[in-house]
């Protein structure tokens, strides 16, 4: 045979045998598992990058639930996807879609393969000169290797630099004790106080929010709500000296304001100025109930006087003296 | 000829080397696994449980008119046990304020999560909830726990806390929401994702 | 007192490594000074400080921190020696080890005070060492001592050797996953000495760039230790898809995750690099981009290195984010602008060479070879940095994951397979009219015939077939062309077909071997074709005494078991394979629960036959039942020993040299 036939021959049978290679692999049964197929391309959200169809995670078995659920409905795989979506975001997707931001991630690879054969093309229609350019002497000047290994070291210094300052940037940690701290309180609702206060029940730091809490409901006069707060923070051992002082003589007030106990209340006066006797505000609470509860208006006139000595008193409680103090002069009786 | 073209290539090359080198530098302080949630600004997705321990279910709509705290949790999770008190704790606060708080139990049996809560602490004004095949915690998105989404009494998701929260943030979060703002998506710390490392 | 030693050593690595640069440049404009002393202490140091860490971790000394943090009283032998490498510190006081070593056979290859461009190299591998034993001074220090220990683990630690110690009595171990099998022992080693043994190539080409002086003599000089690097290379990505598929439940051996992308990425890369170099010592064609390619797999594995440390990408082997990212970027930085600054000043040097006179070549085939590779490299490089780059320019986030990779690299690979199947036939400078055809008819035909066997019989999936088919090929042709030389040798000698064949083979061997890793790529094709589009699934749930028929098994499961170790509790179920009535194997899927850490690590159970595995997880376990997930994994046997025979070629290859050049004149006759 000659090698003509022969090389014809041999070509119509590769022929053959590939269409009929061809014909045998297209006709598969489409046995597609449509469930499996959208799990693939879906992320399972507490895995390290797996699919849901192959991830073991009870999270991603009962993702799956829901994909074959809305598959048995009816759903179109995109309504699926487009569904989680709206919860999750793209980043739950294994396959990124061919639009959008990851469009050029689709290009590429193309683009590559282009620009690849391009470069081929282009260098094999280009030869390079038989004849080198005299070399430029290879420099040895040493200010030269200094400028370039210094820039190569600043460069090197810069993205550590930059890199290390974004790692300083990482989002603040659950608040806790730290947050009871130097907050700005003004803006916080009485719930919330309250439910910090509640939680943080056993922390000693937080008697300096119990505190504010307090002074709210007694300064609009709602001393039952502050009656427990001033109560814990006075029975508190780890309690600061100031701070158990103020509970006790707001607590003395209210008991002599609010159910007339002249006596529980100077009990209470008394137990503050214990702790601290210089006291200006339970010194005054204490003049007070001296004046109204128990009549004793010239030793409160005297109080009073000592008071207004204080170089470091506030206007506020100055004035407030000042009245009661002209008031008990001139025989008044106590408001 | 090549030899300039080469010169510019690896100029080029350079150059790009850079600027990537400047972006990836500045990724370093951030959680490669967090995400945004695209249900903020959006009607909360409804859901209609079961309590942990079987009783009647309660749907979201039915709260509608509340603020509404959704927090999902699991005994597994360190971090929800550590946020536990304050949970409970700011519910009771805010329980006659027309904000209802909502805990529903991620990927455990309800039996263990009622086990859990009954030795940690419920509190009497928070439903706690069972979500038999993760369709809520799937609907919402959830990534990993503790996870809680505040909902305003129109039924828009406004606020989401990513990790442990503390009394002090929920509060306050509640007050920006009584206050008719809208909180937004932050980040407290980690979260975690299964029992199991 | 180990910790002294250890940091000992690390600082007299850094060292010499200091002194290795200094004299290398001071050779290289010209002076002598002696290189050997200094490449001794790099290695001695390094030798000291793994030995250090190493008697550390074996007689469980926790004043260490990292041995607090990371090694336990109950962890087996040899994963006690292995955790040197489970964690980040330990991992970079092997990769100094493994540079130490390189660095030092680099200095004894250096020939003197003439020998510019040894010398040269060697100062660049000495740079190096500088990075990353003051990596282990600096940020990621393996022999700090624990100052605050906790009752298990360490709370705080100090680099002072001579802090006051407080250990603690025992500390966690190394992660369950890590401690699941031997290939962990083995893995990271071998990977390590591919990562790293490509420096000394990236070292001489910088060396020939820097000194003005490119041509053939750096690669020719670097040859050994590439085929060293990818050899090995390929060997630990085998090891690490094995490893997966044995131990990680999922049954998957490559699931493209950003850490074994890292590892494939500089794989590619050096595999266009032997190529494309082969050209060049050859025809002194494609230098320029040789040297680029050369930079970028040293520079992908500097990434690889900084992508799995840094906690920029989520994957399931990263190292928690740790201050080392900085580092590691910064030198990458520094590796790229400096290397193609030295190219951009240098491009006139490389420029000029001859073109190849036809694409119907070898050098054409090559050129196809590494276009594919490249795109290859450049489409997992993409996809792994995309989300990232993403979101730092935009903020949105996407997830990029196997569908994508699989699109793009099975077309790839096939292209691959296919320029396999011509590139080796295919004589260099041109191929005479017809020659091809002839070469190549008969090995489609038995490739064809083949394909349309196993399509009748065993399966009709076109993946498989087309692997079947293209595999065939490449193999049919390897064949046909050493048959051929093998008659063309027996027309003149007397001596047997077999004979001539052996002498062919003896006398190229580097050839041969090259193609014995073309059939390993071949086999591991095939094997991947197969497990990939032919897995039966099935998810069970039976009680005790329950049978279950599956994929021409009959599984029974007979008893629940419980074991104690000295480092976990091992609980699984025993399951009855039979087959034909015959009992074949009893398989045991488990978890194996540690001390200290929640839930349990499932270990599949993996039957291995002919056909395929049988592969058994245990997925739930209680009194009453267990519920299994059953798979079967088709012929991926093949695709290990696809990987073991494709790293064989470039081991083979390497004991090539002497006879090669001896009968240079020879093979230029033959023409092959």
């Amino acid at each position: 045979m000659s090698e003509r036939i022969r090389n014809v021959a041999t070509v119509i049978v590769i022929a053959v045998m590939a269409i009929a290679l061809v014909l045998l692999t297209s006709t598969q049964p489409a046995d597609v598992d449509r469930v499996e197929q959208i799990g693939l391309r879906i992320k399972c959200p507490v895995c390290q990058g797996e699919s849901i169809a192959n991830s073991p995670s009870p999270m991603a078995e009962d993702m799956m639930d829901l994909v074959s659920e809305r598959v048995a409905a009816g759903v179109s795989d995109q309504g699926i996807i487009d569904e989680l979506l709206g919860s999750y975001t793209g980043a739950v997707l294994l396959d990124p879609p061919a639009s959008g931001s990851t469009l050029a991630l689709w290009l590429a690879p193309m683009v590559a393969l282009a620009l690849g054969v391009g470069v081929i093309l282009w260098w094999q229609r280009h030869p390079g000169s038989d004849t080198h350019d005299p070399a430029p002497p290879v420099e040895r000047s040493r200010t030269r290797l200094l400028t370039g290994g210094v820039v190569l070291i600043l460069a090197f210094a810069g993205i550590v630099v930059v890199a290390s300052n974004s790692l300083q940037d990482r989002p603040a940690e659950a608040a806790g004790a730290a947050a009871l701290e130097g907050q700005d309180l003004s803006e916080v609702s009485n719930e919330t106080m309250e439910a910090v206060v509640a939680a943080n029940a056993d922390n000693p730091e937080v008697n300096g929010m119990r505190l504010a809490l307090a002074e709210r409901y007694f300064e609009v006069g709602d001393y039952r709500s502050a009656f427990p707060h001033y109560l814990l923070v006075a029975e508190d051992p780890e309690a600061t000296a100031g701070e158990a002082v103020t509970a006790l003589v707001r607590l003395g007030w209210m008991a002599y304001d609010g159910n007339g106990e002249v006596e529980t209340a100077t009990r209470l006066v008394d137990e503050a100025l214990a702790i601290d006797p210089r006291s200006t505000v339970a010194l005054y609470v204490r003049a007070r109930l001296r004046w109204c509860g128990a009549g004793e208006t010239d030793q409160a006139i005297e109080t009073f006087e000592g008071l207004l000595t204080d170089p470091g008193l506030d206007p506020e409680t100055a004035a407030g003296i000042e009245a009661d103090l002209e008031l008990a002069r001139d025989g008044g009786e106590c408001p | 000829m090549t030899g300039r073209v080469l010169r510019w290539t690896g100029l080029a090359v350079v150059g790009a080397t850079v600027i990537l080198a400047v972006v990836l530098a500045s990724r370093f302080g951030t959680d490669p696994g967090l995400v945004d949630s695209p249900l903020l600004g959006e009607p909360a997705p409804e859901f209609d449980l079961a309590g942990l321990d079987g009783s009647d279910g309660t749907a979201l709509s039915e709260l509608r008119g509340d603020v509404v705290v959704v927090n999902f949790f699991a005994s597994w999770c360190l971090e929800c046990r550590e946020e536990h008190d304050d949970l409970v704790a700011t519910s009771e606060s805010f329980a006659d304020r027309g904000v209802t708080f909502v805990q529903i139990g991620y990927q455990e049996a309800p039996a263990e999560s009622l086990a859990y809560l009954a030795q940690a602490g419920m509190s009497a004004a928070t439903l706690y909830l069972a979500d038999p095949g993760s369709r809520t915690a799937i609907a919402y998105g959830v990534f990993g726990i503790p996870e809680t989404f505040f909902i305003d009494p129109e039924g828009t998701v406004v606020g989401k806390i990513i990790g442990e929260a503390d009394a002090l943030i929920l509060g306050a979060t509640i007050d920006a929401i009584m206050a008719g703002e809208r909180p937004g998506q932050r980040i407290t710390g980690d979260t975690r994702q299964r029992p199991d490392p | 007192m180990l910790a002294f030693l250890g940091s000992a050593g690390v600082l007299a690595a850094l060292i010499g490594a200091v002194l290795l640069v200094l004299r290398g440049i001071r050779l290289t404009r010209g002076g002598d000074a002696d290189l050997k002393s200094p490449a001794n202490l790099v290695l001695a140091g390094a030798l000291v400080a793994m030995g250090a860490m190493q008697i550390a971790l074996l007689s469980d000394d926790f004043a260490l921190a990292y041995v607090a943090n990371h090694h336990s009283v109950t962890t087996p032998f040899p994963f006690d020696v292995a955790t040197a490498w489970a964690a980040l510190e330990g991992s970079i006081v092997l990769w100094g080890l493994v540079l130490a070593f390189f660095t030092w056979v680099t200095v004894r290859r250096q020939g003197g005070p003439s020998d510019r461009l040894g010398a040269a190299a060697v100062a660049v591998m000495g740079g190096v060492a500088i990075f990353f034993f003051g990596l282990m001074i600096t940020v990621a220090n393996p022999f700090e001592v624990c100052v605050d220990a906790l009752t298990v683990g360490c709370a705080g630690s100090s680099p002072w050797p001579f802090a006051a110690i407080d250990a603690p009595a025992d500390g966690p171990g190394p992660n369950p996953l890590l401690q699941n099998h031997l290939l962990m022992a083995v893995h990271p080693p071998v990977l390590y000495i591919g990562y790293v043994g490509l420096t000394v190539p990236f070292a001489y080409a910088i060396g020939a760039l820097a000194l003005g002086t490119p041509g053939p003599e750096w690669l020719r000089r670097s040859h050994r230790s590439t085929l060293v690097a990818w050899s090995f290379l390929t060997l630990g990505i085998a090891f690490g898809g094995w490893w997966a598929y044995e131990v990680l439940s999922w049954g998957g051996y490559w699931a493209w995750d950003p850490v074994e992308n890292a590892s494939l990425m500089p794989w590619l890369a050096a595999t266009a690099f032997i190529h494309s170099g082969l050209v060049q010592q050859r025809r002194g064609m494609l230098q320029a981009w040789n040297f680029v390619l050369v930079i970028s797999a040293f520079a992908l594995t500097i990434l690889g290195t900084f992508l799995t440390r840094s906690g920029t990408i989520n994957s399931v082997h990263s190292f928690t984010q740790s201050a080392i990212g900085p580092a590691l970027l910064g030198f990458l930085v520094l590796v790229l602008v400096g290397s193609f600054t030295l190219f951009a000043m240098r491009s006139h040097l490389v420029a000029s060479s001859p073109r190849i006179e036809s694409f119907v070549s070898r050098e054409g085939t090559f050129l196809v070879n590494n276009l594919l590779l490249t795109v290859y490299a450049f489409v997992v490089l993409i996809g792994t940095t995309y989300p990232l780059l993403l979101e730092a320019f935009t903020g949105t986030q996407v997830g990029v994951g196997e569908p994508f990779f699989n699109r793009l690299a099975v077309p790839l690979s096939f292209m691959l397979l296919l320029t396999m199947g011509f590139g080796p036939v295919t004589p260099w400078r041109g191929a005479a009219p017809g020659l091809l055809w002839r070469r190549l008819r008969a090995p489609a035909l038995i490739a064809l015939a083949l394909g349309l066997l196993v399509a009748l019989t065993v399966t009709r999936v076109g993946w498989a077939i087309l692997a079947i088919v293209l595999g065939v090929f490449v193999i049919a042709a390897i064949v046909a062309l050493l048959l051929e030389l093998a008659i063309n040798r027996t027309a003149k000698s007397q001596r047997s077909v077999l004979e001539e064949a052996r002498t062919v083979v003896a006398n190229d061997q580097a050839f041969w071997a090259g193609q014995v890793s073309h059939i390993g790529v071949v086999l591991v094709a095939i094997g991947i074709a197969f497990a990939a589009n032919l897995p039966l699934h099935a998810e069970v749930e039976m009680s005790q005494g329950d049978s279950v028929d599956f994929a021409g098994f009959t599984l029974t499961y007979d008893a629940p078991f419980r074991r104690n170790e000295p480092n976990r509790v091992v609980e699984g179920v025993r399951v009855d394979v039979h087959r034909g009535g015959r009992l074949v194997s009893t398989l045991e899927p488990r978890a194996n629960f540690y001390a200290g850490v929640t839930g349990g690590i499932v270990t599949p159970a993996v039957m291995t036959r002919p056909g395929g595995d049988l592969y058994l997880t245990l997925r739930n376990l209680d009194a009453e039942t267990v519920e299994l997930g059953l798979d079967t994994s088709p012929m991926i046997w093949l695709l290990w020993l696809g990987g073991l025979t494709t790293a064989t070629g470039g081991f083979w290859s390497l004991s090539a040299r002497r006879r090669e050049r001896v009968v240079e004149q020879e093979r230029v006759l033959a023409d092959v």
